[in-house]
């Protein structure tokens, strides 16, 4: 059974106006795909074609209009509100704004905190201690817990993220470009504690970025959203690269050569 | 929060001294029926108009009533009634504000034109109507002004509502299994609080200043109650020979008014808020 199962989802916002007719428009159309255990799946795809609003029907935030979303087997949108409750706990997310995915009134011990606060009430000492333990984990000094989230840079605020995400020792993150917004270095070293963390935990992503070098980097299976339908899906991403879909040349295309010579060559 | 509007007010001296003259004012504002020297509302014609002694501190009005007394008991009706004002329309704004952001579509849209129709008057205008529909008296003056202010609330909420709900944190929370509840007590609440603290502080200034306003238009309190509009109302006949009587409440609002003013404009800069929406 696979870990994560979506099938046939279609959801589209309607703005609402009062003197014109709303207008409704379809974000994903029919999209269906699975996740197993230990899998990482790279979401690719241009701006605008439905990649967060996907990621945010899986984690439960938004009810599709049509389709369902199987985690462990259970329907998040079926089930009663103390099973969700427990299958949420398996299911965690970062983001690609770390600013805004922070309270900026709450210190770092409280952010990683909360996850614990709700699902693992421990003694203070524990959890003190338990949030000290996470932050090594990502990276980060024990003392930082005290911290709020203007004193942390950009790359530490989304370890912290991190930290919070894997807080429960969730069966599944859907990162939803959570490099993007970084540069290169700490791009470079975020995906490789993301690697890290999938080997010694478990995990399993949903990889959702446009930047198709990351994806391949950490991926197991890559697809291809493109107008809101899945318009590529490749299990082995080895043969990604291969593949003769105009959306996959295209992506292949627009991904800059690792020398400037390399270019003229590529292009004839 | 407490601690950090705390550290705030230490770390600037204009918050902190506005602070202290309005911690005064309050104060004496309750304990006026202990340390007022003299019944407000004792009509003593033998003793009318006369200059400061040391039985009459500020010396006394045209129906020999003591004007310290007078003052005393006319700033528990400004602050008074002022913080109903706020609190009344501050409590009805974030009702129908966060319902409206919460909800959206048809709903919002109607209650929102309906504030835009209200904030296109002056409020004062309004509230002038109001009164001048449901009568004099000071319930009624309460009753249009609370009527009239809400809508400003109502926005505002509406607004950080929304900006809110957009936010990542609040959807890491709903991921992190934080109720409906928590996510409003830990996450919404202190990040709301910081605006209202300071619109408040603006507001209420605003609010004394129009109870004055109506008190002084012979709408609001009724004589002989004191209050520093109506005050400045009687004392207007006696402005050639005794223009004290006038001085005297004058300085009492505009002190007030200017204070609450300065420390709402020091708070909003120390909290990031800007005035009005």
């Amino acid at each position: 059974m696979s870990l994560l199962h979506v099938s046939h989802v279609t959801h589209g916002y309607s703005a609402f106006r009062l003197f014109r007719r709303a207008k409704r428009s379809n974000v994903l159309t029919d999209v269906s795909l699975s996740i197993e255990p230990g899998q990482c799946l790279g979401l690719l795809g241009t701006s605008g074609a439905g990649k967060s609003t996907l990621g945010k029907v899986i984690l439960g935030l938004e009810k599709p209009q049509q389709g369902q979303v199987l985690f462990q087997g259970v329907d998040l949108y079926a089930a009663h509100a103390s099973d969700r409750n427990k299958l949420r706990r398996d299911l965690q997310v970062v983001f690609q704004d770390c600013y805004s995915s922070v309270n900026p009134r709450m210190n770092a011990e409280q952010i990683i905190g909360e996850p614990l606060l709700n699902y693992e009430p421990l003694s203070k000492q524990e959890h003190i201690r338990r949030v000290e333990e996470l932050l090594e984990i990502v990276g980060l000094h024990p003392e930082d817990r005290s911290k709020y989230p203007h004193q942390f840079s950009g790359g530490q605020l989304q370890r912290i993220n991190i930290a919070r995400a894997i807080a429960l020792k969730p069966k599944m993150i859907v990162l939803d470009e959570a490099v993007s917004s970084l540069d290169m270095v700490t791009q470079s070293d975020i995906l490789a504690l993301l690697c890290d963390l999938k080997t010694n935990f478990g995990l399993s992503y949903l990889f959702i970025t446009h930047d198709i070098k990351a994806a391949y980097h950490i991926s197991d299976a890559l697809a291809v959203m493109e107008q809101g339908k899945l318009a590529v899906y490749c299990a082995d991403k080895e043969q990604f690269m291969g593949l003769q879909h105009p959306s996959v040349q295209k992506l292949v295309q627009s991904m800059l050569p690792e020398h400037p010579r390399l270019r003229s060559g590529r292009e004839t | 929060m407490i601690a950090s509007i705390r550290t705030g007010l230490r770390s600037q001296k204009t918050a902190a001294v506005c602070s202290v003259i309005l911690a005064v004012l309050f104060i004496l504002s309750i304990l006026a029926p202990w340390i007022a020297p003299h019944d407000p509302v004792h009509v003593n014609l033998g003793v009318k108009l006369q200059s400061p002694s040391w039985n009459y501190p500020l010396g006394t009005d045209q129906l020999g009533r003591c004007n310290l007394s007078r003052l005393l008991y006319g700033s528990r009706i400004s602050l008074g009634f002022a913080s109903i004002i706020f609190i009344s329309s501050l409590l009805i704004g974030l009702l129908i504000g966060t319902f409206s952001g919460y909800k959206g579509g048809l709903i919002d849209q109607v209650l929102m034109r309906f504030c835009e129709g209200v904030m296109a008057f002056p409020s004062l205008v309004l509230v002038l109507g109001l009164v001048g529909i449901l009568g004099p008296g000071l319930p009624q003056v309460i009753l249009a002004m609370v009527m009239v202010q809400w809508v400003y609330y109502a926005r505002m909420f509406r607004g950080m509502v929304l900006s809110l709900r957009e936010r990542n944190f609040i959807a890491a929370a709903k991921i992190s299994g934080s109720s409906q509840w928590t996510i409003i007590r830990r996450h919404m609440i202190p990040n709301v609080l910081p605006p209202i603290v300071v619109m408040g502080t603006l507001e209420i200034g605003w609010a004394i200043m129009d109870i004055a306003a109506m008190s002084f238009l012979g709408l609001g309190i009724q004589p002989p109650s004191p209050e520093w509009g109506s005050m400045i109302h009687e004392g207007k006949s006696y402005i050639r020979s005794n223009p004290e009587l006038m001085l005297y409440p004058g300085m009492m609002i505009l002190i007030i008014v200017v204070t609450f003013n300065i420390l709402g404009e020091a708070l909003s800069e120390r909290f990031g808020v800007k005035r009005r929406f």
